[in-house]
C-alpha cells in the first residue's frame, strides 16, 4: 500500500495539509501580531487599528523595558531559580529514583506510595500552610522562597524510578562484586542509563520553573527581586497604556523558551512522549 | 541491594525536605479549612465545618463553582476533539519531516510562560486595536465585539485562548499514540474498502483507549488547575458581572488579598474534592482491560 501514490491518496495528503496549513496560521498570528505591534509606538496602534504592518518601525517599546523597568535583574532571578532547581531536582529525582529502585529497606512501599499520593493533590490547598512555613522560616520575600519547596519532587522520583527499574539488577549486582560502592554504582553506571530520562526531566523542569507565576505571585513582594512572569503582569500593570511597551515585553519574555524549544525540538517531543508530561 | 547508610544519607534530607513543604501543607491545608484564620490576628478560633456551611450562602464561590466546571467540560472536550483531528491529520501525512513540523508549531504556544501569552491575546482581544475584532470585521463581515468587557463573551475568550495555549501536549501525546497502532488494522480495513472517517472511528479510536484515558485524566486535571489566564484575561474583579472568575481564582482573592485563609482552604479542598470525583469517574469510565 505505501509508496504508491495513485490519485486519491495524493489528494488526501493535499486535504489533510491544507487543513493543518490553516490551523498553523491561527496558532502562528499572535506571534506576528504581538511581534509587529511591538515595533509601532502607543500612539500608531491606537490610531491606525486594522493595520498589521508598523508604518515608523521603532524600538521604543524595548527601550521602555529595559530602561524603566529592572527587566535585567528580573531575568538574573529568572536564571538563578530555573537552573538552580533544574540541576537540583535531577540529582535529588536521580538518586531518589535509583534508592527506591535498587535498595531493600523498611517502609520503602509506604513512603513511595506517600510520595504518590502528595502528587494527585492541587497546589491550591498546600498554597496557605506553605506560605505560612515560607515566612516562618524567614525566607519569605527572597529567591529561597522559590528555589527551597521544589528541590525535591514527587513527580521527577516517580519517572527516574520508572527508567530506573528498567535497568536491569544484575548489572548493579556485577558491578558490587567488582567492589563498587553504591554512589560509585549511582555515577558509573545508572547516571549515564538514565540519559534520556535526565533529558526530559531537566526541560521540564526548567520550563516549569521558567513559567510558574502563581508560587512567586504568592512569594514575593519586592519589585527587583520578581522573576520573569510575576514581573511582566506587573510591568503591564504598570505601564497598562503603554501597549508598545507591554508587547514588547511580551515578546522577551516569550523569547526564551520558544528559542529552547526550536534549538531542542526532538528532545521536547520525544521528552513527551517518554515521560507523558503535562 | 541492601545499604542502610547509604538509603538513609539520601532519603534522609529529601524525606524532610518532603515532609516540610509538601506533607505538612497539605494536613496544614485540611486543618486550617476548620478555622477561622487570618494571618495578622494573634488569636485565631476554631469553628469546625462554619467555613463549608459559608460556602453553600456565598453568590462568589456558587458562580465561581459554576464557572470552572463550565470552563473545564467545555474546554476539555473541544480540547480532545480539535486534537484528536489535528493529530489524525498528522499521522496520515507521509513524509515525517511535516509530521514533526506540525507538531513542534502547534506545541509552540505550549512552551510560553501563560501570563505573557495571555497578556497578548489581552491585546488580541482589544476592542480598539485588537486582530480579533479587525478579522471578524473586514475578513468574516461580523460586528465587533467587546470581548473581555461582556458577561458573555468573557469566558468563551478564555476557552479560545486556553485552547490555543494548550493543544500542543495533546496532540504530541495522541498522535504518538496513533503511530503506535499496527499498520495491519488499517490494511485489513482497506481490503474490505473501508472510508477514512470509518476507520477513524472503528480502529483509531477504539485503539487509543489507554493514551485517551491518560490525555483526558490529564487535561482535565490540568484545567481545574489554571490561574494565570483568569487574573490576565478576566481582570482583577473576576471579569464583567463575575463572569470569568473560577475557583483557583477566587482561592487565590481570599487567601491573600482578604486574607481569609480559613475560608480559602476550605473553598481548595472542595476543589481538591472535585478533581478527586471527576477523575474517579472519567477513569472508571474509559477502564481498558485488552492491548495489542
Amino acid at each position: 500500500m505505501k509508496g504508491r501514490w495513485d490519485k486519491t491518496a495524493l489528494g488526501k495528503q493535499v486535504a489533510a495539509l491544507t487543513v493543518l496549513i490553516t490551523v498553523s496560521v491561527f496558532v502562528v498570528a499572535p506571534y506576528g501580531w504581538m511581534l509587529l505591534t511591538s515595533f509601532k509606538s502607543t500612539r500608531e496602534i491606537m490610531q491606525n487599528p486594522g493595520k498589521l504592518l508598523p508604518i515608523d518601525w521603532t524600538w521604543s517599546g524595548y527601550v521602555t523595558v529595559v530602561t524603566k523597568s529592572p527587566f535585567f535583574s528580573w531575568l538574573v532571578n529568572s536564571a538563578i531559580v530555573s537552573i538552580t532547581v533544574t540541576v537540583a531536582v535531577v540529582f535529588t529525582s536521580t538518586l531518589a529514583g535509583y534508592v527506591f529502585s535498587k535498595f531493600k529497606f523498611k517502609g520503602k512501599t509506604a513512603l513511595f506510595w506517600l510520595l504518590l499520593a502528595t502528587m494527585m493533590v492541587p497546589y491550591q490547598i498546600m498554597m496557605i500552610p506553605q506560605f505560612l512555613i515560607i515566612n516562618e522560616i524567614r525566607i519569605y520575600d527572597t529567591l529561597w522562597a522559590l528555589i527551597v519547596p521544589e528541590l525535591v519532587t514527587a513527580f521527577g522520583i516517580y519517572l527516574c524510578r520508572q527508567f530506573c527499574d528498567d535497568i536491569p539488577d544484575s548489572l548493579c549486582e556485577a558491578a558490587v562484586i567488582d567492589g563498587a560502592g553504591p554512589f560509585k554504582i549511582y555515577r558509573m553506571i545508572m547516571l549515564p542509563l538514565l540519559k534520556p530520562c535526565i533529558g526530559a526531566l531537566s526541560i521540564f523542569t526548567f520550563l516549569g520553573i521558567w513559567n510558574e507565576y502563581l508560587k512567586p505571585l504568592i512569594m514575593l513582594n519586592e519589585v527587583k527581586r520578581m522573576t520573569l512572569p510575576l514581573a511582566l503582569a506587573f510591568f503591564s500593570d504598570a505601564h497598562t497604556r503603554d501597549i508598545g511597551a507591554i508587547m514588547s515585553a511580551s515578546a522577551l519574555i516569550m523569547l526564551p523558551a520558544t528559542a529552547l524549544l526550536l534549538v531542542l525540538q526532538k528532545q521536547f517531543i520525544k521528552g513527551i512522549a517518554i515521560t507523558g508530561i503535562k | 541491594m541492601k545499604s542502610k547508610w547509604f538509603v538513609w544519607v539520601v532519603l534522609l534530607p529529601i524525606v524532610i525536605l518532603f515532609t516540610v513543604f509538601m506533607v505538612l501543607p497539605i494536613a496544614g491545608g485540611f486543618v486550617i479549612a476548620t478555622f477561622d484564620y487570618n494571618p495578622l490576628r494573634s488569636g485565631n478560633s476554631f469553628i469546625g465545618l462554619s467555613n463549608f456551611v459559608k460556602l453553600f450562602s456565598d453568590a462568589t464561590f456558587i458562580k465561581s463553582f459554576k464557572n470552572t466546571l463550565m470552563f473545564v467540560f467545555v474546554t476539555v472536550a473541544l480540547n480532545i476533539t480539535v486534537c484528536l483531528f489535528l493529530s489524525a491529520l498528522i499521522t496520515s501525512l507521509r513524509w515525517s519531516k511535516l509530521r514533526s513540523l506540525f507538531r513542534v508549531l502547534f506545541f509552540m504556544p505550549c512552551v510560553a510562560p501563560l501570563v505573557a501569552s495571555s497578556t497578548v491575546w489581552r491585546g488580541l482581544y482589544s476592542p480598539k486595536y485588537g486582530l480579533v475584532n479587525s478579522f471578524l470585521e473586514n475578513v468574516l463581515h461580523i460586528p465587533a465585539v467587546n470581548w473581555l468587557g461582556t458577561p458573555a463573551f468573557v469566558m468563551p475568550a478564555i476557552i479560545l485562548f486556553t485552547l490555543w495555549a494548550d493543544m500542543g501536549y495533546n496532540i504530541i501525546l495522541l498522535s504518538a499514540g496513533m503511530d503506535g497502532i499496527p499498520s495491519d488494522f488499517y490494511e485489513a480495513a482497506e481490503m474490505d474498502g473501508t472510508n477514512a472517517l470509518k476507520k477513524f472511528f472503528f480502529i483509531t479510536l477504539p485503539l487509543l483507549g489507554r493514551t485517551m484515558s491518560f490525555v483526558v485524566a490529564m487535561t482535565l486535571i490540568s484545567h481545574f488547575q489554571m490561574f494565570a489566564q483568569f487574573q490576565v484575561l478576566a481582570g482583577r474583579t473576576g471579569g464583567p458581572n463575575q463572569a470569568g472568575n473560577v475557583l483557583t481564582y477566587y482561592i487565590y482573592k481570599t487567601a491573600f488579598q482578604a486574607k481569609d485563609m480559613g475560608y480559602a482552604s476550605a473553598i481548595a479542598l472542595v476543589l481538591f474534592a472535585i478533581i478527586m470525583i471527576v477523575t474517579l469517574v472519567q477513569q472508571r469510565a474509559s477502564r481498558v482491560d485488552w492491548g495489542y
